[in-house]
């Protein structure tokens, strides 16, 4: 019975972990913030701390790698043009937060991963993390282009926050807000 | 004590339950993939591409001149690249014999890892599955995001691209990619 228990826990350890930053796409799950504006959508879903924590740990880091990053507050973001006039671009470190009267830039990925390096993780689990962030730099034609990423908000757990993106079309500039998205310490609060 | 046989039974029916939770959740919960595919006017050529494929042979992209390529980079923990992955296979076995070769590149992840993911979907790929361990060859490709996909024409041109997950046997990307298959040679001489 005993060995029954213990490969429940190790098969479902390995084959779940991939599943951890996948999107719940829901007009009405209330821990969704979407908006669509000239025919671009944006949309965050917060990971726990504990989810961030098992994706990660299944792609090669120590539970000890990856807490200062899993604490910070990760949603997994989407962008897409769906209609835009034209190929937009963007660039990540001009999308600002404001949490109550501080306004911050997103956290580039070369401090983070200036820190894991310091931290010994493993090249693998480095080409993992640097990928599963959403882009920082990236242009995406209409009808279609997409990308799912990881994006770390680092504000303080249990605040809420605003958060404005950008982008421009041959120059000409375009935001988006999503308004008083909430980071909870856990998915009951 | 467990005999290998109930070992074996068991470790199926968890893959297969596993496998059927993974379709639910990913066929219901996401947002549909499109079939868009981005021209590349005028038509650019093609990076080196040469890699190791699950049997540890090496795939050189210059020795399939004159075949249609679909180049797909990926990763099994990409929420949409997963999702694209049965669109591929359907798309491989559609134009596998009119000259249109797919490719999926793997980023920086082992055999086994790949190898667990492919056998858990299906229909599971039949198609090359090449490994880019260090992802040097994504970054050649100037792949920023996963999934990313390319089409090279026979000429060894790049001519359509996608960023982000499709539906790979949409017919109306089934129709560009066969295409580009000699039906219309004066494009492909672009």
């Amino acid at each position: 019975m005993n060995q029954i228990k213990l490969l429940t826990l190790i098969i479902f350890t390995l084959l779940l972990t991939p599943c951890i930053a996948e999107e719940k796409k829901s007009s009405t799950d209330p821990t969704i913030w979407e908006k669509t504006e000239k025919g671009v959508t944006f949309s965050l879903k917060q990971l726990y701390p504990d989810q961030v924590k098992a994706f990660y740990i299944g792609r090669g880091f120590t539970k000890d790698q990856i807490k200062s990053y899993a604490e910070t507050c990760v949603y997994t973001a989407v962008l897409r043009n769906d209609k835009a006039s034209g190929r937009i671009h963007f660039l990540r470190k001009n999308w600002t937060v404001k949490n109550k009267d501080k306004e911050q830039n997103i956290q580039e990925n070369s401090e983070w991963l200036n820190l894991f390096k310091k931290k010994k993780v493993s090249p693998p689990a480095l080409i993992a993390f640097r990928l599963s962030q959403l882009p920082e730099e990236q242009e995406y034609d209409p009808n279609g282009d997409w990308n799912q990423g990881m994006l770390s908000i680092n504000t303080p757990i249990g605040t809420t926050f605003d958060i404005t993106i950008d982008w421009d079309i041959k120059g000409n500039p375009y935001e988006l807000k999503l308004k008083e998205v909430r980071c909870a310490k856990q998915a009951t609060d | 004590m467990l005999n290998k046989q109930q070992i074996k039974l068991y470790l199926g029916s968890i893959v297969l339950l596993f496998a059927i939770f993974t379709f639910h959740v990913e066929a219901s919960d996401q947002p549909p993939l499109t079939h868009s595919l981005t021209t590349i006017a005028p038509p650019i050529v093609a990076a080196s591409l040469r890699l190791e494929n699950m049997d540890e042979e090496l795939i050189d992209i210059k020795s399939l001149k004159g075949k249609t390529i679909v180049i797909n980079f990926w990763a099994t923990w990409c929420p949409p690249c997963r999702r694209e992955m049965t669109s591929l296979e359907k798309l491989h076995l559609e134009t596998k014999d009119n000259n249109v070769v797919v490719l999926a590149v793997n980023i920086g992840e082992d055999i086994e890892t790949v190898f667990s993911f492919i056998n858990s979907i299906e229909p599971s790929p039949t198609f090359p599955i090449l490994f880019d361990k260090d992802s040097l060859a994504m970054e050649q490709w100037k792949v920023i995001g996963l999934p990313t996909t390319y089409i090279v024409n026979p000429k060894g041109k790049i001519v359509y691209k996608a960023i982000g997950g499709r539906e790979f046997d949409h017919p109306d990307i089934l129709k560009r990619v066969s295409h580009l298959n000699g039906l219309n040679k004066d494009e492909n001489k672009k």
